[in-house]
Formats: C-alpha cells, structure tokens, sequence
C-alpha cells in the first residue's frame, strides 16, 4: 500500500495536531514510517504487531522497548500491537514538545511492570535489570541489588509504604533536570 | 495484561504494624497493594483506568478541566471525543455565536502559528543536527561541551555586534583613511605585529583615536567606553544568569541528592539512543555507575569504622601530599615567570627564533597545565577518598592551576611592560591576540600532531592498540580551555577590539576539529559525566575567569593612566571622558547624574538588596520547614492508610467463615 496510503488527508492531518503534540511534517513521517510498517504485516492490517513495531530503529535498543507497546497499546487483546493512533500517541509522549508531567506519568507506567499502580521492589528489580543489561559482568549480583533498593526506596518512598507510587516518582523525576531530554523518541 | 501476574493471596498477617513505619521492611508493607481495597482507592483507580473504558468521573474531570486534547493521558479515541464532547458543551453555552467561534478558530490558528515560529527559531540553532548526532553517539557529557561552545560562539559573535555597530563603524567612517606603507609579513599573524600592528589597522587599542567625529556627547573615546561598558555588563548578566539557573538545579537536587540513586535508576536510560552499540555502551555506563555508587557507600561506612591511629596517618599524609601540591603550582609558576623574562630578554633575532621567543611562555604554560593535572590525578589516589571527592579534588587543583597561571602570566607581563613600550596598550592588546592565536594553533596541532597520528598507529598496530588504546574525550580540561581562552578574550578586549571576532573564528573551527577528534580519535568515556552538576562547574569556571578578567582590566586601567596611544591618550582617561559629556546638559539632569553616581547612592541600593536577599532566605527556610511538615503529615497518611486497609480485611475474614457458618 505504500506511496498511495503515505497521504493523510488534510483534516484528519489537523485533527492530530490538535490532539498530539507532534507537527505536521512529524506526523507525516511517522504515517509513513507506520505505513512501511504495514506493509511488512500479512495483508493490511490496522494494527501492527509487537514484533513488528519493535524493529524500528528507534525501539530496536531500547531494554523498555516491551513495556513501551504495552503501555501505548489500546489493542483488546493486550497484546501491545499498535494501531496508527496509538503510534502517534507513543510519538507524542516521547516528543520534543510534551510536558514533563506527561512524560513522567508514561515513564511510570513502563516501569510498573506488572501494572498494579506502584513500583513496588520487584518492579524496581526487573527496571534495574533492563537497565544493566542481561550480561552477566553488567549485571549487579543480590547483595548489590538488596542495597540499591534499600537506597531507592529510602530517597523516593516519602511515605514509607516500602513503594514508589506515581507523585512520589513524580517529585523525584521533577527534580532532574536532564529527564525531559532524555525521555526523547525522534523519528 | 499481566494480572494473572499478582499474587491472589496476599499476607494478611505481615502487615506491619503501625509503630514500624521504615523502609527497611519495604518487603513486608508492600504487600497491602495487592489487597482487594487498595484497588478501589480513588488514586490507584485514576492510574488504572483502562484506555478503552472510561470512568463517567474520569470523563466529568476530564472535561471540566482547562487541559488541552493533546496533553490528556488517555488514547487518542478518547481524546477526540473529549474534544468533540467539550465543543458540543461550548456551543450549548455560547449558542449561534458566530462572533465566539470566530474567535476559538483564531485562538486555534494563533496557537499554531505561535507553535510554528517556535519550532522555527529552534530550527535556526546552529548546528543542532550535529549535536544531535554527538549526543547520539558519545552521550549528553559530550554534548554539553558542545553546547557551552556554541554558547560561547553565540556570546563572542554579540560581542562583534556590539563593538561593530558602536566603535568600529563610525570610526572608521571619520577617521582619515592613512597609506598603509608596510608590508605584510608571515610571523604578523601569529604576534599581531607589523600590519596589525600600526594606526590604520583597527585591531588594537591605537587605533580608535579621536577623528573627526567630536562632539562633545557623541566621539570615539565615549563610544568605545560605551560599547566596552555594554560588553562586560552583558557578559556579566548572561553568566551569572546562567550560572544561576544551573545552581538552582544542583539546589534543588540538593543534599542528599549528592549520590542519587533514585535518579539514576528513574531517568538513568536515554531513550533517544537508536543505535545498539550505543545501548550496550549505556548499559555497562549505568552499570559501573551503580556499581561504583554503592561502593562509594560502603566506603563512607567504611569510614565510620577508621581507628584514631589509622586517621592521623591519613591527614599527616594528606598535609604532605598538599604542601606537595602548593610546591608544584609554585614551581610552575616560577618556570612561568622565568620565560617571560626570558623571552623579553633577546632582541635582535631573526623571525623564526623572535617567534619562537614570543611564544615560550604560552608553550610553557600548556605544558604545565598538561602535565600537572596528570600528577594531581595520581596523587589524589594515594589520599584515599572516595572517587568522586577524587576527581572533584583533581578539577579543584587544575582549575586552579590554569586560572592562576593565566593571572601569574598577566602579572608578570603588566609589571614588565610599560618600561620598554611607547604604547602600553597595544603591547598589552599584542600579548592577548597572541595567546588566542596560540590556543588555537595549540588545539589545531594537538589533533593532527598528536591525536590523529596515534589513531592511525593504534589502527595499525596490534601491540599498541593493547599498550595504548585510544584516548577518551576529556570533557573537564577541554572546558577549561574554552573557559581559559574566553578569560582572554575578556581581559583582551578591551585593548584589541576585534578580539571577540578572533574569536568567534576560533571556536567556530575549533567545533569542527573538536568533532572531528571526538568522531575519529576517541573512543567513549568509562564515567558518565552528570549534565547539569558539570554544566553549573563549567559556567561557575567561566564566572572565576569573568571576575579575573575585570579584575586584570581595573588593574590595568589605572595604571596606563594617562594612556600613551588610542582613545583615551593623555589627559583624557577613562574617568573624565564622560565629564565633558556631563558638562553640557541641562543643570537638572546633571544633578541627578551625580547622584546616581555618588557613594550615598550606592549605599541604598546596597541596603535594598541587602533587604531583598534577606526576605529571600527567610522565605526558603520557611517553605523548607512546611516541605519537612507535610512530609511527615504524608507518612502519617498512608500509615493510617494502611491500618485502616489491615482493619478492613481482618473484619471481613471475620465476616465470611460466620457466612459461610450460616450457610451451613
């Protein structure tokens, strides 16, 4: 489907400006980008895969990469394939233009791994793993990891629920300056 | 998706008691999240809700607020229908106003159109591709570098707006256009003699005499004070503003923040990295990083732990080790002062060794500044700190060396000078364009004489790529040479003008061979340098070597007085060259002048500040008292949180076996 399909029609071109914060040379790259994804599926499809989604270059090192489609999927079988809205609403999150409460709250989400509403220790365990890598040399052995939890929650765990819940993350991410250029995805 | 995940039987009976309300038994407390009413609670609903789903409430909140479409934090199908549901309540309010949706479209294009200018400018950023690409490969350490270079570009290229527009312009327009009557010699470039030198280049200082624009307001002498005045001042401003706005970040990380592991492990993964290497790189970086945070730790508990004996060993070492320290910056000092004397001693030679004179106490300088911080590195190993008071104590030590060995340098040159020169000013102008000529002539030759010829040696060869190995990017010295050339440029501006405009040349070829070592004769730095506390170091630097520089300037201001050459020659110094000026306004105007620049005047504005800043610091340490406050009311919230979640679940354990009694 590809040179046809790569033209948005204009009002739904406006439509998600008005609803994302992405421009409109953003949003017909990321059409296109999502239309060569398409076209990879068997037939056309309206949702994309997971694995297909995660070849992208921008995903393909990303350790969140997982977490990121799930949290963006709208799909009903949770599978975290993305529909065209949906990757306009992962581009937006990640964008130049987003606010810092916004990228802090998805940030939280790809972090609670098993989506229960906090970071509890064992979220915080797999999020340091991702971090680290799966390297055995890169990887920090228990003990290591029993103490920077302990100092995790020490720092952020104001109210000393042993767990780091949305403001709590908020205030800390609100403290560093550097997050919002980091949590960046350009396509 | 994953809630088969969630254990379906959580602990009741390890519910922690209230008195225990510490983070250490974080495994325990935790448990209470997986219980059935915690979530039910209206602040976990909010995070749950289900994209597709919505909330009645979630949907009256949504819709009664101010929030923008695009800034909700659901999926775009809702977010469309709150926008289409929030128009069709705008148009029940407001029913047939044409006039009223007129405007909306107009708030809506003005948006964009503001949206778009925005993201234009931003555009216009210079070389905002490239740093992108850097901060892609070599990490955001790197690219702050850069970002302080553009910085500084940016900085010297207003510099030459300024003095063009003011000085330079309108002298060379009225003064009398002189034959230029000798010729153009190689070594001029690299001492700004000769051509440079003389009164029809505008260069230096000698140039920018009284021509025939002399009115009593409006004549070169004021303008240059003028254009002079606004430099600094501007330069003032810009750093200790942007000086400040790092600090307040390192403030508000503040403390306790010094070791954060929260933030590391939060906002640890740059998402932008497209590139697998650059992944794998990340990961052993935050890896180390940890790593080498939670030995820090141990090490501070180690500390605790020292006998009595054991620390007075430490700090007699420690006194040996900086009396050591005192010794070397001495000695370089006096090797520094010794070339100067030595290279004004000779007279005479021919231009390759007069050149090479000239340049000795520049040499000598980079020497030191190369060699000693290497010295300081290893010594500080043997004090035994933690590593991060290592290295922080190493950047201490070299800028130290490199802002004093500048001074001793200026020192040394301004009590040498004035004996032997008809024209103090331009022989002061002279030795600044000399040292920014050789800073870059340094930087050129350190890539294509040393940095490159190793890349291909190590490319070559096996033996030495072990022995060897590639050099990392070393972001704190090379700062401090961008911080050392602009102490230059400030303290030199004054007595060569187009120095700024030097400059800005300099750093702008200076970008392209930076990145162009860092692209091909570096490889990636084991530590990961922290953005914002190392940009606050670089412009706290900068702020030293803008202080220098004043200092250096008001110094030399009072001694070529009364000036041999340029603007304020002879009974026109700097300080009455306004009086003129002042002389012929209006009585009124005069009066309030000398007022404003009396000491009583002074003295108020001083006092007002003084009560300023003291309304400030009371403010803060309030709010910090009501920031302590309402974090213990938090912790008293969710302990009470949690008893009341235990005291549910007990009654209804009590509850269902009486049930299930009545059933039977």
């Amino acid at each position: 489907m590809g040179g046809k399909a790569s033209h948005l029609p204009k009002e739904s071109l406006s439509e998600y400006q008005e609803l994302t914060f992405l421009t409109k040379q953003e949003i017909n790259e990321a059409h296109k980008k999502f239309c060569q994804l398409q076209t990879r599926e068997n037939g056309p499809m309206e949702r994309v895969s997971m694995q297909i989604i995660m070849t992208l270059p921008e995903l393909k090192s990303n350790p969140f990469r997982e977490r990121i489609c799930h949290v963006f999927s709208t799909s009903d079988r949770k599978d975290g394939s993305l529909s065209f809205e949906d990757f306009l609403d992962l581009l937006s999150a990640f964008s130049d233009s987003a606010t810092l409460e916004i990228k802090s709250h998805y940030a939280f989400r790809i972090f609670d791994f098993d989506d229960d509403g906090t970071l509890d220790g064992e979220d915080l365990r797999k999020l340091v793993n991702c971090l680290t890598g799966e390297t055995d040399d890169a990887r920090l052995t228990s003990e290591e990891m029993r103490q920077l939890i302990g100092n995790i929650l020490e720092e952020s765990d104001i109210d000393k629920d042993g767990t780091v819940n949305l403001s709590e993350f908020q205030h800390v991410i609100s403290r560093s300056p550097d997050f919002v250029s980091s949590f960046k995805i350009v396509l | 998706m994953m809630e088969e995940e969630e254990p379906g039987t959580p602990h009741f009976q390890r519910l922690i008691s209230d008195e225990s309300v510490s983070s250490v038994q974080s495994s325990e407390s935790c448990d209470y999240h997986h219980t059935e009413i915690f979530a039910q609670l209206p602040s976990s609903q909010a995070h749950r809700q289900q994209q597709h789903d919505l909330h009645p409430d979630d949907e009256r909140r949504m819709l009664e607020s101010s929030v923008p479409p695009q800034a909700l934090l659901v999926c775009m199908k809702i977010k469309r229908h709150i926008r289409s549901e929030r128009a069709e309540r705008w148009q029940q309010k407001h029913p047939a106003g044409s006039w009223d949706s007129w405007r909306q479209k107009q708030q809506i294009t003005r948006r964009r159109v503001k949206e778009d200018i925005s993201k234009a400018l931003s555009g216009l950023l210079l070389w905002r591709h490239t740093l992108h690409k850097i901060e892609g490969q070599f990490g955001v350490g790197v690219k702050a570098y850069f970002v302080f270079l553009r910085y500084l570009f940016c900085l010297n290229v207003l510099y030459c707006v300024i003095i063009g527009g003011s000085v330079l312009t309108p002298t060379l327009m009225f003064t009398e256009k002189l034959v230029s009557n000798q010729t153009f010699g190689f070594k001029d470039i690299f001492v700004g003699s000769g051509v440079l030198e003389g009164s029809y280049s505008p260069v230096f200082h000698s140039f920018y005499t009284r021509g025939s624009l002399d009115f009593p307001c409006l004549n070169t002498p004021i303008l240059f004070l003028l254009s002079m005045m606004s430099v600094l001042l501007l330069s003032i401003i810009m750093v200790v503003h942007r000086t400040g706005v790092g600090y307040k970040h390192v403030r508000l990380t503040g403390n306790r923040f010094s070791s954060n592991l929260s933030y590391k492990v939060f906002c640890g993964w740059d998402f932008s990295i497209q590139n697998e290497k650059a992944a794998a790189l990340k990961h052993t970086f935050i890896s180390d990083d940890l790593k080498m945070d939670l030995e820090e730790q141990k090490f501070h508990e180690d500390v605790q732990k020292r006998t009595i004996k054991h620390w007075i060993q430490l700090i007699l070492l420690r006194v040996v080790l900086n009396i050591l320290v005192l010794l070397l910056l001495a000695g370089s000092f006096i090797l520094i002062h010794h070339t100067i004397t030595v290279s004004q001693k000779y007279q005479n030679l021919d231009w390759i060794q007069s050149l090479l004179l000239e340049y000795l106490p520049p040499v000598t300088m980079t020497i030191v500044n190369y060699v000693l911080p290497q010295i300081f590195s290893e010594m500080s190993k043997f004090e035994d700190f933690s590593h991060a008071t290592q290295l922080n104590l190493t950047l201490i030590r070299s800028i130290f060396l490199k802002l004093a060995s500048l001074g001793i340098y200026l020192f040394f040159f301004i009590k040498s000078v004035d004996s032997n020169h008809k024209c103090a000013e331009n022989a002061f102008g002279k030795e600044m364009y000399k040292l920014t000529v050789f800073n870059f002539l340094e930087s050129f030759f350190s890539v294509f004489c040393v940095a490159y010829p190793r890349m291909l040696l190590v490319k070559r060869c096996l033996w030495l790529k072990q022995k060897l190995g590639l050099p990392q990017f070393d972001i704190s010295s090379n700062v401090l040479d961008l911080v050392n050339s602009q102490t230059v440029t400030w303290v030199g501006v004054f007595y060569c003008p187009l120095l700024p405009a030097i400059s800005a040349v300099r750093l702008l070829l200076l970008l392209y061979i930076k990145k162009f070592t860092l692209i091909h004769c570096c490889v990636r730095a084991q530590r990961i340098f922290r953005v914002a506390s190392s940009s606050v170091l670089f412009h706290f630097t900068l702020m030293l070597g803008l202080f220098m520089s004043v200092i250096v300037l008001g110094v030399n201001i009072n001694r070529f007085v009364p000036g041999g050459c340029g603007p304020f020659e002879g009974n026109r110094s700097v300080f009455n060259v306004t009086a003129e000026c002042v002389e012929t306004l209006p009585a009124l105007a005069q009066s309030i002048i000398s007022y404003v620049t009396s000491n009583a005047f002074a003295f108020a504005l001083i006092l007002a500040e003084m009560v300023i800043l003291t309304s400030y610091m009371s403010r803060g340490r309030a709010n910090s008292k009501a920031i302590e406050r309402w974090k213990e009311m938090l912790v008293m919230c969710s302990s009470d949180k949690r008893f009341l979640a235990k005291k549910h679940n007990t009654m209804r354990r009590q509850k269902t076996p009486r049930n299930r009694h009545v059933q039977h």
